[in-house]
């Protein structure tokens, strides 16, 4: 009996310290980030190491670790430590500490309008090409979530919702992480190309780019003003996925499963689906802003640093993260046909996201 | 499309949950760390 108990709890365990060693693996390579960041401006004089920023760093040598733990067998043994979504959403609530509340309250209506409409033509446009493609319905609601509203995230909560299965989410998550990876850089790139604001561009970062850690490395590299739109944006369209989720589980159970009696989601699956720490965001903004109304200008500003800091080490953990969990293989499985309808849905994205960033946000200032 | 392996694994209840655990946990621990960074309990100077 003893030894039967035994047995079953030592694989739960192993899992639980291979988790461990997984963060400890992020914390190192993280540290090494953090190190490259202060040393190589230092060691190479000229602009290009000057401009290199941290999420390169981060994600360079996330790719590197992954292809080492990979060749010698351990990633998927440590893959329970690496927490993208944990990383990235503690250090956006901790990114609210740097922004005035009144810049969230007056981004907010725009950000919603762009949040609106795009998710709903993108989505739309994905639902139908995979349809016209002869994808599987669940396959659709993921591939759909996740370019329409925030990558990952989306597709888990619509995963949820759809009840897809396990390799339907990993194969999405990969794509997501495909198309993040590049766009990382093409956006930022492209938006000094065609010279855009910060906010503009932030507010384009944020409606285009799906994940949302891929949104925060690409707003951290073109600037904290753009930044701190591209949080905001990219946080409106976290909040809307409840909305979405109550609209996919109720058109799989009525229209696409038929399940004999089923009930209409109300209000509670709403609150259950919600990114609760969008609340955390709002709220960080809400206790720097009250603080620094109660400080000199000078001690608030070196205390607010020290929140920045710890945001920044959160952020290279999760980028360090997106670089650990990128998997080809799950990729190959699927065939070419989700990988056409996630680009063109990508493009559709791009183009509509540069529009409306246009349209909401020029004029705007943080 | 996919392996009939694939086909017989269960559905992703459990990632939906995890995730909606990681979102208080993160909210927790963020709200935590901004206000022992404005009570002084983590200085400036101590995050490398």
């Amino acid at each position: 009996m003893t030894g039967t108990r035994s047995q079953a709890q030592s694989p739960a365990r192993n899992a639980g310290l291979h988790a461990v060693l997984g963060v400890v693996v992020v914390l190192v390579l993280g540290a090494a980030t953090r190190f490259l960041e202060k040393n190589v401006p230092v060691w190479f004089e000229g602009d290009v190491a000057k401009a290199i920023e941290y999420p390169v760093y981060a994600i360079v040598l996330g790719l590197i670790g992954n292809a080492i733990l990979t060749a010698t067998g351990w990633r998927e043994r440590l893959e329970g430590g690496f927490r993208t979504e944990f990383f990235i959403k503690t250090g956006l609530v901790l990114l609210g500490a740097s922004i005035n509340l009144k810049v969230i309250v007056t981004a907010a209506g725009p950000a919603v309008i762009q949040g609106i409409l795009l998710i709903t033509s993108v989505f739309l446009f994905t639902w139908w090409l995979a349809g016209r493609l002869g994808i599987d319905d669940k396959l659709r609601a993921l591939l759909s979530s996740a370019v329409s509203i925030c990558g990952v995230s989306a597709a888990i909560a619509a995963a949820g919702a759809v009840q897809a299965r396990k390799e339907q989410l990993a194969y999405t998550a990969s794509l997501v992480i495909a198309f993040a990876l590049p766009s990382i850089f093409l956006v930022p790139w492209l938006a000094s190309v065609f010279g855009l604001s910060d906010e503009v561009a932030g507010a384009w970062i944020g409606g285009n780019i799906d994940t949302t850690a891929a949104v925060t490395a690409a707003g951290a590299l073109v600037g904290e003003d753009a930044l701190a739109v591209a949080s905001i944006v990219k946080v409106t369209q976290n909040a809307l996925i409840g909305i979405v989720v109550i609209a996919l589980t109720a058109w799989f159970a009525f229209r696409v499963e038929r399940t004999p009696g089923a009930k209409a989601p109300g209000i509670g699956e709403f609150w259950t689906r919600f990114p609760k720490f969008v609340l955390g965001f709002v709220a960080a903004s809400v206790i720097a802003t009250w603080y620094l109304g109660t400080v000199p200008a000078a001690d608030g500003k070196e205390v607010i640093a020290v929140a920045n800091d710890l945001r920044v080490w959160f952020l290279i953990l999760a980028f360090v993260s997106i670089g650990l969990e990128f998997k080809v293989s799950s990729l190959r499985e699927a065939g070419w046909r989700p990988v056409v309808v996630f680009g063109s849905a990508a493009v559709l994205n791009l183009v509509l996201a540069l529009g409306l960033a246009l349209l909401l946000f020029s004029g705007f200032t943080v | 499309m996919f392996s009939m392996k694939c086909m017989t694994e269960p559905p992703t209840r459990q990632e939906s949950r995890t995730q909606f655990n990681e979102d208080w946990a993160a909210t927790v621990i963020g709200l935590v760390l901004l206000v022992l960074v404005i009570v002084g309990v983590i200085p400036p100077g101590l995050i490398p």
